[in-house]
């Protein structure tokens, strides 16, 4: 369902802090399983001290281009540079890159203490500043308690805390998640996406995190990138994504959203204006894009954007009738399927503001359905 | 028929499935270790059977004696403890021999795609199929003076004269070697075919070069498979009589060709009877041992 942006958890003055603009790049990065393109020339930049997520369908290549900055995947071409040195030939022993794995591959035979000890060992550090360091470490995940426990004592949440104080041990400078809560259920899931965020941000560490859930990607990332079959479809905050997606793939896989395809009828400056077949009305943007007279778009726009009443609004555009076909309930909102005469369907949101509101609009209710001029976004790809 | 008392009577039939092997452990172990028990603290006797009864009944007299002289004589003779301790030693050293060239090969096996695993197991196993005895055999015409190894070596100008390698110690742990391995290699393969490949990746990852990965973690993860596969060719490697007969030398002493002495040559079994019973207490420590080990790991696992 609609996923809610929700930036809350982010520190708002973090993007201050941020350093370097591009401290990892990612520069044509191409990798082929015997001639079947996984990723397919991408480039990329992330910035230090950012939450970057790696957002995508299943298959569309978003573990494998993890897994080449891991150094777990030799990139068929590209290159790829971390704080200006080039990682390309460097094994995954060898890389300041540490990952959380996406069942957290704990080590079964040993400890906690001695799990997130290991990486700090093969680095020859002494004996009593790894000790020091792993209670740092379980200090900050909250798993002083649990030191000598082995993995499989463990519940979920506890497992990935531990893979986290592991990864972090190091104090890498790329950390990358794969599916971090993979393996959480639902309501451990949310309160481990604030926790993480928090860790992650007050340790200051870059991450790169690939998941294929889009409330993951909303709530935890400051960045996202959306991948589509080995390729970058759009970067942007959560909101950016959200709100001015930039391809029909793009608005459609984030959140859910009605759209409806036109061409363009009049190309103002400050206004323009689509005809589409499946609406009577005119769609009346009320700024302009970049088009022209004739030009095939869709025309997208998200359901709490729209309002819904039994009375046809005023104005002379942007506007449709039709029948409630259905009602989804969801507490905070319902959903309303619309269905226009020609068989099209809208989805709008009516936030449940009152208890007993729902200005009695039930199914087969003849109602309009209206959005204002800046509620929707024109695709032309 | 359905009568409840009848029903009573029988066992359920439940219990006739749970009692099999039971059936062929009482029948086919227990009750044979009691009879070689028994033989043990028996007299050796000119008669058939060749002992004297423990347990009489004569004259409304029930007398046990046991004679313990059989076991006296184990710890005082020092050739039967000679016996055992080449023995031991001899197992142990094929065993890890065994251990070392066959965890290369189960792990080679087990990082193979899964489509050719089967095939090299199968390679593995093979040799097992033809009778034991041809095997042992065909060491004999490989490792004799003028065999194919000797001649191999000379033909390529290697040695100018023949080895002896047959009759000696070396063909003892050959044999027993080939014929044992692929009992340390399936445990192994089993074993290490289960092992996650993230975790090695995760090893990396932190930093852990690949022979240390391996000394991390792969090799401690394999310990059950290590330790199944040693008891698997030790336990019978040192009551092994047929390699070290064919393919040993005179010096190479092992408990079972003891028991064979004493059993078809001398004709004393009281006395062969004695070396068993004491050769079975030996290696009953380590299946105890392994068994602590399993015992204490489970329940680690489930507190
Ligand atoms: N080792 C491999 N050999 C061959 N093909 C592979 C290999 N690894 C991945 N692929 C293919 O590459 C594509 C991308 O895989 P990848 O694991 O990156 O997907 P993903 O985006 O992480 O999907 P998911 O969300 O399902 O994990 C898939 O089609 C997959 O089949
Ligand atoms: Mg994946």
């Amino acid at each position: 369902m609609a996923a809610e942006v929700s930036s809350g958890t982010k520190d708002p003055a973090r993007a201050d802090k941020v350093g370097a603009d591009d401290y990892l790049r990612i520069v044509d990065i191409r990798k082929e399983f015997d001639g079947f393109v996984a990723v397919d020339d991408t480039t990329l930049s992330v910035r230090q001290g950012e939450i970057f997520a790696l957002l995508g369908g299943s298959g569309c290549g978003k573990s494998t281009l993890l897994r080449c900055l891991g150094g777990f995947e030799k990139p068929t071409a590209g290159k790829i540079y971390l704080d200006d040195q080039e990682m390309n030939d460097l094994p995954p022993y060898e890389r300041p890159i540490n990952m959380m794995f996406q069942s957290y591959a704990l080590f079964p035979h040993m400890t906690v203490e001695q799990n997130i000890a290991f990486g700090l060992k093969q680095d020859g550090h002494k004996r009593d500043a790894i000790a020091r360091r792993v209670d740092e470490m379980l200090t900050i995940v909250q798993m002083t308690k649990f030191g000598k426990r082995k993995p499989h004592q463990l519940s979920g949440g506890q497992q990935q805390r531990v893979a986290l104080a592991r990864s972090l041990a190091k104090s890498p400078k790329l950390l990358l998640l794969d599916e971090p809560m993979g393996a959480l259920d639902k309501k451990l899931r949310s309160q481990m996406q604030l926790e993480l965020v928090n860790i992650i941000e007050k340790l200051g560490v870059t991450c790169v995190m690939v998941t294929h859930d889009q409330e993951e990607a909303m709530t935890m990332a400051h960045r996202i990138a959306l991948m589509d079959s080995g390729r970058i479809r759009q970067v942007g905050t959560p909101d950016e994504i959200y709100e001015q997606p930039t391809s029909r793939f793009a608005a459609e896989f984030i959140g859910s959203v009605n759209m409806v395809n036109g061409r363009i009828e009049e190309d103002m400056a400050d206004y323009v204006t689509i005809r589409s077949p499946k609406l009577e009305h005119l769609i009346h943007i009320g700024h302009g894009v970049s088009g022209f007279e004739g030009q095939e778009v869709s025309f997208a726009v998200r359901p709490e954007k729209l309002s819904i009443g039994k009375t046809e609004p005023t104005q002379p555009h942007n506007k449709a009738e039709g029948i409630i076909e259905d009602i989804a309930y969801f507490g905070s909102h319902s959903v309303y399927h619309v269905r226009l005469a020609n068989g099209t369907k809208f989805m709008a949101n009516f936030a449940n503001m009152q208890r007993w509101a729902s200005e009695s609009l039930t199914w087969n209710d003849k109602v309009w359905v209206s959005w204002g001029e800046n509620a929707g976004v024109v695709l032309t790809s | 028929m359905n009568a409840p008392w009848l029903k009573k009577l029988l066992p359920h039939p439940r219990w006739s499935v749970i009692s099999v092997p039971y059936v062929w452990l009482l029948l086919f172990f227990a009750i044979p270790f009691l009879i070689v028990l028994k033989i043990s603290f028996s007299t050796l006797a000119i008669a058939m059977p060749p002992y004297t009864p423990v347990l009489e009944y004569i004259d409304s007299a029930l007398t046990l004696k046991l004679n313990l002289s059989n076991y006296l004589a184990l710890v005082t003779d020092s050739q039967y403890f000679h016996a055992y301790i080449s023995s031991i030693k001899i197992a142990a050293i094929s065993t890890l021999l065994a251990l070392l060239i066959g965890y290369p090969i189960a792990y080679v096996i087990a990082q193979m795609p899964p489509s050719s695993r089967n095939i090299w197991l199968m390679l593995v196993i093979l040799p097992s199929w033809t009778s034991f005895l041809i095997r042992v055999y065909a060491w004999i015409g490989i490792l004799k003076n003028n065999g194919l190894l000797n001649n191999a070596l000379i033909g390529m100008g290697i040695i100018d004269e023949p080895l002896k390698i047959l009759h000696t110690p070396i063909a003892a742990y050959i044999g027993i070697v080939y014929c044992y391995l692929p009992f340390m290699v399936l445990p192994l393969y089993t074993n290490l075919v289960k092992h996650d490949k993230r975790l090695l990746e995760a090893a990396y990852d932190l930093g852990a070069k690949p022979w240390k990965a391996f000394f991390k973690i792969t090799l401690p993860l394999s310990k059950a498979g290590i330790i199944a596969g040693c008891m698997l060719v030790m336990i019978p490697a040192v009551g092994e009589f047929v390699i070290p007969e064919l393919l040993g030398g005179p010096d190479t002493l092992m408990i079972g060709r003891v028991l064979w002495n004493e059993f078809f040559n001398n004709r004393d079994w009281p006395a062969a009877s004695a070396v068993a019973i004491i050769m079975l207490m030996l290696l009953m420590i380590p299946i105890l041992i392994f068994n602590r080990i399993q015992q204490r790991e489970m329940e680690g696992r489930l507190t």
